[in-house]
C-alpha cells in the first residue's frame, strides 16, 4: 500500500469555499448563461441608475440656486415649498433678520419671472435673479464666459450660455431689451436651467427697475450665520422673531423642494421606471438561473450523491448569485457612467451620486440572491438517485 | 469472522402505491466484507441498480435493514445520509457525471476538499491519484478534452479520493469499448485494494467478470445466486 498524508483539517468554512469556487467555475463555464446574465444583471443597473441620475439631475436644475446662493438661511414667503416667486417680503422683515443674534448677515434677493424681446421680435421669458454687492449671495455662479463682476456695470445681464440662440444669437456685448429696458449681455453661465425659464442675473438695483420690485420688499432675503452659530438654531431663532414669513436653512428648503417634486411630479414616473429595471433584472436573472439549473441537473444530482447537502448547494448558488451580481453592476456602472457622460448637456445633468456605486452593486446582489431562490427550489428537489437513473 | 463494509438484510424496495406498485426488491439479503471485489450481475430491470441506490444511501428502501460499516444507515433520517456518503462512499457512475466546468485535477480535489483537506494536501492528494489512473499529463484538462476511458478513470479516482471503506460503481463499463474497460475496472479493483476499500460493481460485463472476488446474480428482485469469479 502506498504510504500517503493523512487529511489535515482544513478552517471553518472549507466547505463554503469548496461550493463558493465550484459555483463560480461552473458560472464562467457556461458562458451563454453567463452572458445572459450578466446582461440582465447590466440592464436592471444601467436602468435604474440611469433613471436615478437623471433624476438626480432634475432635482437639482429646481435646488441648484438654493444649493450655490452661498446663504446658510433662507427667508421666504409663507407658505413657500419650492423655489417661485411669492408675495414679497417687507423691509422690516429684512431689517428684523438683520438684528438677529447669531446672524453675520442679511442680504435680499430679487427673483422673478421677465422677458427678453430677440431681435427677431419674439418674446423669450427668463427667470432674473437680483443680488447685492460684494458677496452676491444668490449669483451668478458656473460662468463661462464673462466675470460674475460684470453685472456691477450699469444696464448689464449674465445670461445662460444655451439660451443664446433662443435670445437672437446671443454674444458679449448683444444689446437686448429685458422687460421693455435694454441690457448688456456680460457674460454666460452653463447649465442655469431649472424646471421654468433660464436664470438671468442682474444687479439687484437693475432687478428692481427691470421687475418694478420696490427697493422695500424682497422676493427672498438670504441669511449667512455667525462662525461657531448652529443655522438650525439659527433659523429657529429668526422664525421666532418674523413669525409671518419662513424660514428654513439651505439644507432644509432643498429638501422641501426635492420633497414636493417628489410627491407630485417626478417621484411616480422615476419610480415606475426604476423598478421595471429592477424589475427586468430580476425576471432574467431568476430565469437565468432556473434555466442554468435544469440544464445541469444531472451535475446537482451528482453534486448530491457524493455528500453535498441542500446547503452546500444553497452557498454555491449565492456565490454565484454573488458574482452575477457584482460583474454585472460593474459593467452596468461603467456603461452607465458613460451614458450619462455622453448625454450631459446644459438642459440635462444627469447625477450620478457617489453612494450609488456602492448601493447598486448592494441592490444588485440581493436582487441576485432573490432571484437564486427559484433555481434552490429546483436544487432542493432533487433526488440524489437520480444519477443512477 | 471478517468485517463487513456493507449489509443488507431483507431489504425491500416498493415504488408507488396501490395498483401501480412495483416491488423492485424482495427481501434482498447482501453482504460485502472489507476489502472485497463484488459484482452484482443480472439482467435489465432486475433490480441490481435499486440495490446499489439503497446501499450507496441515495434510495430508502421500503423495509430491512441496511448497514454500513456496522453502523445501521437505514435508520438515519434523510438529513444525516449527505455526510454518511460523503464520509464512506465512492461512487462511479455510468456516464462518469464529472463535474465539465472543473479539471479532472479539480474533480478529485473538490471531493477532499469537501471532506475537509487542506487545499494544498487536497491537491497533491488528487495528483497522486490521477497519477494512479495514469491521467497524471492529463490532470489539468477539462472532461469535455478527455476520451470516454480518461474520464472513467479520473471518476474512479474521485470515487476513491478520501479511501471510502466502500466505492460502488454502475456499470462503469458501459460506455466503454472492450480494453477500456477492462482496464478502468482492473484500475478500480487495484487502487481500491491498495487503499483497503470494497467495491461493488452493477454490470453485465461478462468480459470483466474475472476481476470478481464474488459474483452475486439479481434476478426478478431477489438474489438468484453467488459464485466466486471465474477463472
Amino acid at each position: 500500500m502506498t504510504k500517503r498524508e493523512g487529511p489535515r483539517r482544513a478552517w471553518f468554512g472549507f466547505r463554503l469555499r469548496a461550493m463558493a469556487s465550484l459555483g463560480v467555475a461552473m458560472m464562467l463555464y457556461d458562458k451563454p448563461k453567463l452572458a445572459g446574465t450578466l446582461v440582465g444583471v447590466m440592464f436592471a443597473v444601467v436602468l435604474s441608475l440611469q433613471q436615478l441620475s437623471i433624476l438626480s439631475g432634475l432635482l437639482d436644475k429646481n435646488t441648484m440656486l438654493v444649493d450655490h446662493a452661498g446663504a446658510d438661511i433662507w427667508i421666504a414667503p409663507a407658505g413657500t415649498e419650492q423655489l417661485q416667486p411669492g408675495l414679497p417680503l417687507s423691509d422690516a422683515v429684512l431689517m428684523r433678520a438683520r438684528t438677529t443674534r447669531g446672524v453675520s448677515l442679511a442680504e435680499p434677493l430679487v427673483f422673478s419671472g421677465a422677458t427678453v424681446k430677440t431681435p427677431s421680435g419674439a418674446s423669450e421669458p427668463v427667470t432674473l435673479l437680483g443680488s447685492t454687492q460684494p458677496l452676491r449671495l444668490g449669483g451668478p455662479w458656473a460662468l463661462v464666459a464673462g466675470e460674475s463682476s460684470a453685472i456691477e456695470h450699469a444696464d448689464t445681464v449674465i445670461f445662460e450660455d444655451s439660451e443664446r440662440d433662443t435670445l437672437g444669437s446671443l454674444n458679449l456685448g448683444s444689446r437686448r431689451e429685458l422687460n421693455g429696458r435694454l441690457v448688456t449681455a456680460g457674460g454666460f453661465t452653463w447649465g442655469l436651467l431649472p424646471f421654468g425659464p433660464a436664470y438671468a442675473f442682474a444687479d439687484i438695483d437693475l432687478a428692481r427697475e427691470l421687475t418694478g420690485l420696490p427697493e422695500n420688499q424682497h422676493s427672498f432675503v438670504l441669511v449667512r450665520i455667525r462662525e461657531g452659530e448652529d443655522a438650525g438654531v439659527v433659523a429657529r431663532r429668526l422664525a421666532d422673531r418674523i413669525p409671518e414669513v419662513k424660514v428654513m436653512t439651505t439644507s432644509a428648503f432643498h429638501d422641501s423642494i426635492v420633497h414636493r417634486l417628489l410627491a407630485d411630479q417626478l417621484g411616480v414616473s422615476f419610480g415606475t421606471s426604476t423598478a421595471f429595471g429592477l424589475l427586468i433584472g430580476f425576471a432574467i436573472v431568476a430565469l437565468s438561473m432556473f434555466s442554468s439549473v435544469l440544464d445541469h441537473v444531472r451535475e446537482f444530482g451528482t453534486l448530491k450523491a457524493i455528500g453535498c447537502t441542500n446547503f452546500d448547494l444553497t452557498k454555491l448558488l449565492l456565490a454565484q448569485s454573488l458574482g452575477y451580481a457584482i460583474f454585472g453592476s460593474l459593467i452596468g456602472m461603467a456603461v452607465v457612467t458613460g451614458m450619462a457622460e455622453g448625454i450631459r448637456s446644459p438642459q440635462l445633468v444627469p447625477i450620478i451620486d457617489p453612494r450609488l456605486y456602492l448601493l447598486a452593486p448592494l441592490a444588485m446582489i440581493v436582487l441576485c440572491m432573490a432571484a437564486s431562490v427559484l433555481a434552490l427550489f429546483r436544487v432542493r428537489s432533487l433526488e440524489p438517485g437520480l444519477v443512477f437513473r | 469472522m471478517s468485517e463487513l463494509a456493507v449489509s443488507a438484510r431483507g431489504v425491500t424496495k416498493t415504488f408507488g402505491r396501490g395498483s401501480l406498485a412495483f416491488t423492485a426488491l424482495h427481501g434482498v439479503d447482501f453482504h460485502v466484507e472489507r476489502g472485497e471485489f463484488v459484482m452484482l450481475a443480472g439482467p435489465s430491470g432486475s433490480g441490481k441498480t435499486t440495490l446499489l441506490s439503497i446501499l450507496g444511501c441515495v434510495l430508502t428502501r421500503t423495509s430491512g435493514d441496511v448497514e454500513l460499516l456496522g453502523r445501521r444507515v437505514s435508520a438515519l433520517p434523510e438529513r444525516k445520509l449527505p455526510a454518511v456518503r460523503l464520509a464512506m462512499i465512492g461512487f462511479v457512475f455510468q456516464g462518469h457525471n464529472l463535474l465539465p466546468a472543473l479539471s479532472a485535477h479539480d474533480n478529485v480535489a473538490f471531493v477532499l476538499k469537501m471532506k475537509g483537506w487542506r487545499d494544498r494536501d487536497a491537491d497533491r492528494e488528487a495528483s497522486r491519484l490521477l497519477e494512479r489512473v495514469d491521467l497524471g499529463d492529463r490532470e489539468f484538462v477539462r472532461p469535455a478534452q478527455l476520451s470516454g476511458g480518461q474520464r472513467q478513470r479520473v471518476a474512479i479516482a474521485r470515487a476513491l479520493a478520501g479511501d471510502p471503506p466502500l466505492v460502488l460503481a454502475d456499470e462503469p463499463t458501459a460506455a466503454l469499448d472492450a480494453a477500456n474497460g477492462l482496464r478502468a475496472t482492473e484500475l478500480l479493483r487495484d487502487v481500491a485494494a491498495e487503499r483497503g476499500g470494497s467495491v461493488v460493481v452493477v454490470t453485465h460485463d461478462n468480459r470483466i467478470f474475472h476481476l470478481a472476488d464474488r459474483i452475486v446474480h439479481i434476478e426478478d428482485g431477489r438474489v438468484a445466486s453467488e459464485e466466486g469469479a471465474p477463472s
